[in-house]
Order: structure tokens, then C-alpha cells, then sequence
């Protein structure tokens, strides 16, 4: 059709957004309390919680990542079909200083004593070396040592406030300055280049230090690229969660049409094979190689407690996902693919337990009430973090130059 | 153009200036329930499917059901090379393994899919066609520039010249005109096909001289792409060399060099590390025999020992099958493990012939550890009691099927 008239009007939603905030909060503060009073209870000195916390912690970063590459990918190819759906995006983006928030208690696990003698640490082993590898733990001890580590930590949620924080900023100037020469979208453009190469190496070390490490005498280089996988998935799902959502609660009807739809789930069928083909990447090079140094990773999840589960998710996380939303007819209908999102979801969370849990214990598979406390309180806490933006501000970016082409858009 | 009756109608054009006159006009035909027909624009129009009524194609199931069969395919392919036609062993992995055989289906899955979706492009189109009857026409020209046309075939049940003409004028065509069936046929002309058809063929001949080459003789040389490869400049072992003022190819070891072994360990436990003690070889196991040692000796065979001496040991194993076939004349075939000769060997001297090999054998004691050769050395006991059993030597309560 031809380019749609499109009336620069924000779209408000401040109550719809203060009532989920605060169920967000809510959801935070039960979750997050119930998790851990039940691993105070289980008397293991905290250390299930952490555990299940750093779950929790890993599945509220790939939101936040996922919705940074987003829009950074928005801006490096000029994309038009997101303009209308980008706004979320940025929001997710913008939920670092929550982030920040929850990376404060892993500081307990790296400066106390608690546990230690026992594990090794509450959660990275590598604090205090112990056991069969701990002469080959401790000679990383140049990038693994506390101080380096919490550094580490500060700068990578420092660079992505600061990122989030520019593009959030120039994208809310563009709405309301109504530049004709569009002098913030031109800057956020110049940026993103940059700004991707920034997030790929950021991205790759906070995954190997937030996850990775918690396997230290274990390496794999394209650890960082599986965790990408699932950022992407996540946010894309999530984007065609909260627009079902906000055009269930009467806004943005004609903003987001089946187009958009269709797109967001393409990108999720994308990613849903691009994820197997690097799980499978990482894997059979490992096991093709057969090298004592790289295999424990894999032989812990391969055998015995946790080889159901390792085999199960090929079949949630690949072939359900990838059939189930393959057909464009199940792209086109929002609620169906909201559906589908939501197993993304879920499934997306189980492949984060499943990389971190059996580190913690190779033996049994400790999947409790303690692990969905800690996630719903670690969602629950981005939820408010994105929630409370859309109070203030338009769920729309109004004023992009390049909203018109979005509404127009069409799929052959 | 011509209203030359007598050649005859391939259809009829009618031509409009705007997106909204094509989409109007497409209405208009799609409702009076014509089936052969279509519109022609100069760029991708929205909603022009919808207008015209255009059914959904089945492309997708096409490219499904072929990708399906390319990874299943290339997963049967893998399985027939590797359990059935050469059942080689890598590094002690079953002769079949899935995990292998991905990358390939991944390929082959692909590889039908792409196939099957240009290929069913070609003949839902109907391809190949030398041109259409509608590119002899000058106005319809500008098809590709700035005018949209909508053309009606004559072959269409409801086709009716004049009814049809007057359909299309009062759907607000600019010109609507008749284009006749041309005079050459639109198939490709006989050179091209020539050329496409020879291309095919010399394309074949690769795979018959290969096939040919599979199944003759011949005593000149073989070819030899990269002879610095095939060929490559070293000096063997113990043979004269002008490289060196002394003549000697093999090179003394320079001075300071010193052996890898603990030579003190060695000393302190020969047995175990050679296999001997003084001059003869020892008959019992210098390490304590553990189910374990057991375990590990045979997974240690099937890796090392079995591409050549077969997992039995009757020297059946897939190199030695092959090397007898490639080249009878040269090739000394492994050890039958079950022979007496072997069986009465020493245990020492079965690792003695592990460590520094024995006739063609090479030594292995660069790859296999002291006790893992010792493992190899009590499953190939194991093995060689195993082909001698009798009746008598199975247990009580086991039965015999």
C-alpha cells in the first residue's frame, strides 16, 4: 500500500505501565524473599540460593543484552520494519541500572569466607581453588582473582548503562525535538556500528566470567555466542509478548499489525536454529577432539543425573520450537505466536539452568521451588525496571523518521 | 498492434497508469471469475495478491518435505558408509555415530532444499521458456518502466474477445489491445538447447573416467597433482646423504640429548617398563589385573590396534582388508593374534612388540602409556583365551542358545 499517514502522537500508557511496575515489584520482592528463605532453610549456607540466583541473574541479563542488541541492530541496518516495536526494545535495554541492583549480592559469594572450605566458594570455584583441578584453577588466577573480577563486573554494567542511556536518550529527543534534519537518529546510527563491536566483546566476557567461570578449569570460546543466542531469542519473543499484551489493553492496534508479528517470529525461528547450531558447534568439536581438558563439561551433563535433561532440551529448545513456529500462518496470528513466545520463554530459561546448574552439582539435578522463586523474582524485577519506563514515557517512538515505511510495511 | 485475424490470439492486454487503477482493474477480473490471467508492474505492489485472488503457494511443503529428505538421506548415506561398506575406527567411537553425521545431513538438508525450491520455481513458472508471447509487444514494454498492464490469456475458459475487451475498457484501462500467439515457438532454439545438453554431458564425464580408472588397469604411472607432496625431499632412515660433510642421513643424537624415560624408574622397575628382566622376557603381570585394567585394555584396542589387527585379532581389521586389495604385492598382513606361535608368547614380548613394533608393525610407545600397553597386553590375553574356549568353560547356569 502506499506510505500510511502517520500522525505523530505518542502513545501514553502510564497507568497500564504503573499497574505492572508494581506487579513487577511484587513479583521481586516475593520471589526473590521466598528464594531465599528457602535456601536459608535448606542450611547449605546459602549456597543453593546463590546458585539458583545467578539462574535468576542470567535470565534477566539476556533480557536486558537482547533488548541492547536489538536496537543496536535496528540503527546499524536502518531498519524500518521494527520502528514501531523498537521503543519496547529500549526499554529492556534500559533496565541495566536494575541489573546493577541484582549484581550486588553476587558480591557476597566473592568476599566472604562462607563455604569455601567446603566447595570452593559459594558459587565460582575458582575464589578459592579446591579439589582434583585446583593447581590448574589457580593458575588463572592473572584474570580469575576477586578484584579483577568485581572490576570487571562494574565496567561491563557501566558500559551498557552508558549505551542504553545514549540511545534511550537521543530516541525520546527524536519524539519530542521533531528535528527535521533528524540530528538524533544520525547520532544513534553513528553509534551503533561501534556500539555492536562493544557489546559482541562485552557480551562474551560477562558471559565467561558471570557463567562460565563457574566451571573454571572448562573453556569454550563460543560460550559467548551461545549466550547471544538466547539474548536474541529472548528478546525478540518478549517484544511479541508485550505488544499482544498492549494491544489486548488497547493500545497500539494499528501500530503493530500482523507484519510485525510475523517478522519478530521470523527472527525467532532464526534464532531458534542459529542457538542449536552453535550448542551443537560447541559440542562436537569437544566431543569430536575428546581432550580430558574439554570434556568435563560435557560429561557432567552427558551422564547419568543429567543426560534426560541434556537430551530433552535438543527436543524443547530445537525441534518443538523450530516446527511449532516454522509455518508463517502461526507467525501471522499474535496471540498463537504470544503463546509460543511465552515456551521460548520458558525453554530459554531451562537452557540457562541447564549451563549452570550442573556445575553447582554434578551428581543430582536440585531443581526446586528454590530455582522458580529466584526467576520469578529476577523477572519480576526486570518486569518493573521495564514497566516503569513506559509511566513517563510514549510505548511508541513517534517521532523516528522512518515510522511511515514501518506501518507500511508488508511481507510477500 | 495488427488485427490480422488469421494468426492466432495468445491474449488480451489492457493497460492502467496507477498502483490504485491495477488494483482496481484486478478486483474487477478476479470478480468476473476469470482463472488465466495476471498482472505485470513495474515494482512490487501491496495488496496486488489479495486483489487478484492469488492462492497460497505450496512452495513451503515442497522445500519441507525435500529438506527432510536431504537430512534423512544424508544420515542413511553416513550410516551405510561408516557401519556397513567401511566400518573404520576413529579414535574408539562407534563405527556409527550420530553426532559425526551432523554437519553432513546439516548440508545435505539444505542442499534438497534449495534444489527443490529453484527447481519447483522453474516448473510452477513454467520454466524453461525461450520468452513470452507478451514481450513481443511494444506497449507492453513498459511493464518494466512505468505502466501496469493486466493480461488475459486466451486460452482462459471465459474468454471471449469482444466480451472480454469491453471488460477490461469499462475497468478503466488506458488501452486495452489483442496480442497475438507469434509466429516462432517460445521453446529455446535448438542451439542453446545444443549447448546446455553438451554442458550436461561433459559434465558427466569426470564421474565416467573415474568409474572407468575404478575398474581398469594400467601399468604407466600414476598422476601426481602435487608431486612436492607425493614426493617430498627427506632423507630415510640409514640411507647415505651428501646434505652432511659425514655422509650420514640419520643424524646422532646431539650431545647433552638425554632419554624422555626416568631411566632411574626404569631401572628400578624393568619388568615394568620394558617387559624384560636381564634378557628374558617376564611371563607375569608386573601391575595388579583390575576389571578396570580389563575395561581400559580393550577400549585401548579397539582404538589402536583393531584398524589393523580386527576386533577379534584374527588381523581382519579394515587397513589390513584394504592394504591386501591396494597393494597385494607389498602389503604383510597383521598377525593373526590366535595363531599358537602368539599365544605362546611371553606377556613381556607382547609388550615388547607393542612398544618398538615387530616386523612391519611400528613401535606405539609414543602414543600408548606403560600401563595402558600393559592393558592392551592382558585383553589381548583375554581375547586369545576367549577364541580357544571349550564347553567346559562357561559357567554353571549360563545357557547356551
Amino acid at each position: 500500500m502506499n506510505p500510511v499517514n502517520v500522525n505523530r502522537e505518542p502513545v501514553l500508557a502510564p497507568d497500564l505501565a504503573a499497574r505492572v511496575s508494581r506487579v513487577g515489584l511484587v513479583l521481586a520482592v516475593l520471589g526473590l524473599g521466598a528464594g531465599f528463605a528457602l535456601g536459608a532453610a535448606e542450611g547449605d549456607n546459602l549456597r543453593h540460593f546463590f546458585w539458583a540466583y545467578l539462574v535468576g541473574f542470567a535470565f534477566f541479563f539476556t533480557f536486558t543484552l537482547g533488548g541492547l542488541f536489538f536496537v543496536l541492530v535496528q540503527h546499524v541496518t536502518g531498519a524500518k520494519w521494527s520502528v514501531s516495536v523498537r521503543r519496547m526494545g529500549e526499554f529492556a535495554m534500559n533496565t541495566v541500572p536494575a541489573l546493577g541492583i541484582m549484581a550486588i549480592p553476587l558480591l557476597y559469594p566473592l568476599l566472604t569466607n562462607a563455604g569455601r572450605e567446603e566447595f570452593g566458594g559459594l558459587l565460582w570455584p575458582w575464589v578459592q581453588p579446591h579439589g582434583e583441578h585446583a593447581d590448574l584453577v589457580a593458575m588463572k588466577e592473572p584474570f580469575l582473582n576477586v578484584p579483577f573480577f568485581i572490576g570487571r563486573m562494574v565496567f561491563y554494567l557501566l558500559v551498557w548503562w552508558l549505551m542504553a542511556r545514549f540511545f534511550m536518550k537521543r530516541s525520546l529527543q527524536q519524539d519530542t525535538d521533531r528535528d527535521p534534519a533528524y540530528a538524533p537518529t544520525i547520532a544513534m546510527r553513528k553509534l551503533s556500528a561501534p556500539g555492536i563491536i562493544v557489546f559482541a566483546l562485552t557480551l562474551s566476557f560477562a558471559s565467561f566470567d558471570w557463567l562460565m567461570s563457574t566451571a573454571p578449569e572448562w573453556f569454550s570460546t563460543i560460550f559467548g555466542v551461545y549466550i547471544f543466542a538466547g539474548c536474541v531469542l529472548t528478546i525478540h519473543a518478549w517484544l511479541v509478548i508485550s505488544s499482544v499484551f498492549l494491544q489486548k489493553q488497547g493500545y497500539m492496534k494499528k501500530e503493530v499489525n500482523a507484519e510485525h508479528y510475523h517478522d519478530l517470529g521470523k527472527f525467532m525461528t532464526a534464532f531458534t536454529v542459529f542457538w542449536a547450531y552453535i550448542a551443537f558447534s560447541q559440542f562436537m568439536l569437544i566431543w569430536y577432539a575428546n581432550l580430558p581438558e574439554e570434556t568435563g563439561f560435557f560429561h557432567s551433563r552427558t551422564t547419568e543425573a543429567w543426560k534426560t535433561m541434556s537430551y530433552l532440551l535438543i527436543v524443547t529448545n530445537f525441534f518443538v520450537p523450530f516446527f511449532g513456529f516454522l509455518s508463517r500462518h502461526v507467525k501471522r496470528k499474535p496471540k498463537m505466536l504470544a503463546m509460543w513466545a511465552v515456551y521460548v520463554l520458558i525453554v530459554h530459561w531451562l537452557d540457562l539452568y541447564w549451563l549452570v546448574m550442573p556445575s553447582m552439582s554434578p551428581e543430582s539435578n536440585p531443581f526446586g521451588l528454590i530455582e522458580v522463586a529466584t526467576t520469578i523474582g529476577a523477572f519480576g524485577l526486570f518486569l518493573w525496571a521495564f514497566a516503569r519506563q513506559g509511566v513517563r514515557h510514549s510505548v511508541l517512538a513517534y517521532g523516528d523518521p522512518k515510522l511511515g515505511d514501518c506501518l507500511a510495511h508488508e511481507n510477500y | 498492434m495488427s488485427n490480422n485475424s488469421s494468426a492466432e490470439l495468445h491474449g488480451i492486454i489492457a493497460e492502467y497508469h496507477t498502483v490504485e487503477e491495477i488494483l482496481a482493474a484486478a478486483e474487477t477480473v478476479r470478480e468476473a471469475g476469470y482463472t488465466r490471467w495476471d498482472c505485470h508492474t513495474p515494482m512490487p505492489v501491496h495488496g496486488l495478491d489479495r486483489a487478484m485472488g492469488v492462492r497460497e503457494t505450496r512452495l513451503p511443503w515442497v522445500v519441507l518435505i525435500a529438506g527432510l529428505t536431504g537430512g534423512g538421506l544424508g544420515v542413511l548415506m553416513q550410516w551405510w558408509m561408516n557401519a556397513i561398506d567401511y566400518n573404520y575406527r576413529i579414535s574408539g567411537k562407534p563405527d556409527w555415530s550420530l553426532p559425526a553425521n551432523i554437519p553432513v545431513a546439516f548440508e545435505t538438508t539444505v542442499l534438497f532444499a534449495a534444489f527443490a525450491a529453484f527447481f519447483a520455481m522453474w516448473i510452477a513458472n513454467g520454466l524453461p521458456r525461450w520468452f513470452n508471447p507478451l514481450s513481443r509487444n511494444a506497449r507492453f514494454a513498459r511493464a518494466t518502466d512505468d505502466r501496469f498492464f493486466v493480461a488475459i490469456q486466451a486460452s482462459d475458459p471465459m474468454f471471449d474477445q469482444d466480451a472480454t475487451a469491453a471488460m477490461l475498457s469499462s475497468s478503466g484501462a488506458h488501452a486495452v489491445e489483442t496480442v497475438e500467439e507469434p509466429d516462432e515457438t517460445s521453446r529455446p532454439p535448438a542451439v542453446f538447447r545444443g549447448a546446455v545438453w553438451s554442458l550436461v554431458s561433459l559434465a558427466m564425464l569426470p564421474l565416467f573416467l573415474v568409474a572407468m580408472a575404478r575398474y581398469n588397469t594400467s601399468d604407466k604411472p600414476r598422476v601426481h597433482l602435487v608431486p612436492d607432496m607425493d614426493f617430498a625431499k627427506r632423507i630415510k632412515a640409514q640411507a647415505v646423504s651428501d646434505l652432511f660433510a659425514d655422509g650420514r642421513g640419520t643424524r646422532p643424537p646431539v650431545a647433552g640429548t638425554f632419554a624422555l624415560e626416568d631411566m632411574e624408574a626404569v631401572g628400578a622397575d624393568p619388568a615394568y617398563y620394558t617387559g624384560k628382566l636381564g634378557d628374558s622376557f617376564v611371563t607375569d603381570f608386573p601391575l595388579e589385573v583390575t576389571p578396570e585394567l580389563m575395561q581400559r585394555g580393550q577400549e585401548r584396542f579397539g582404538i589402536y590396534c583393531a584398524v589393523c589387527h580386527g576386533d577379534d585379532g584374527r588381523g581382519k581389521g579394515m587397513v589390513a582388508q584394504r592394504a591386501a586389495v591396494l597393494s597385494p604385492a607389498t602389503w604383510v598382513a597383521p598377525t593373526d593374534l590366535h595363531t599358537q606361535p602368539v599365544v605362546d608368547l611371553a606377556s613381556g614380548q607382547l609388550f615388547d612388540s607393542i612398544s618398538n613394533g615387530v616386523r612391519n608393525m611400528p613401535g606405539y610407545s609414543s602414543q600408548i602409556s606403560y600401563q595402558d600397553r600393559w592393558a592392551i597386553v592382558l585383553y589381548t590375553r583375554a581375547l586369545q583365551r576367549s577364541q580357544a574356549a571349550s564347553a567346559q568353560d562357561i559357567p554353571e547356569g549360563v545357557n547356551l542358545r
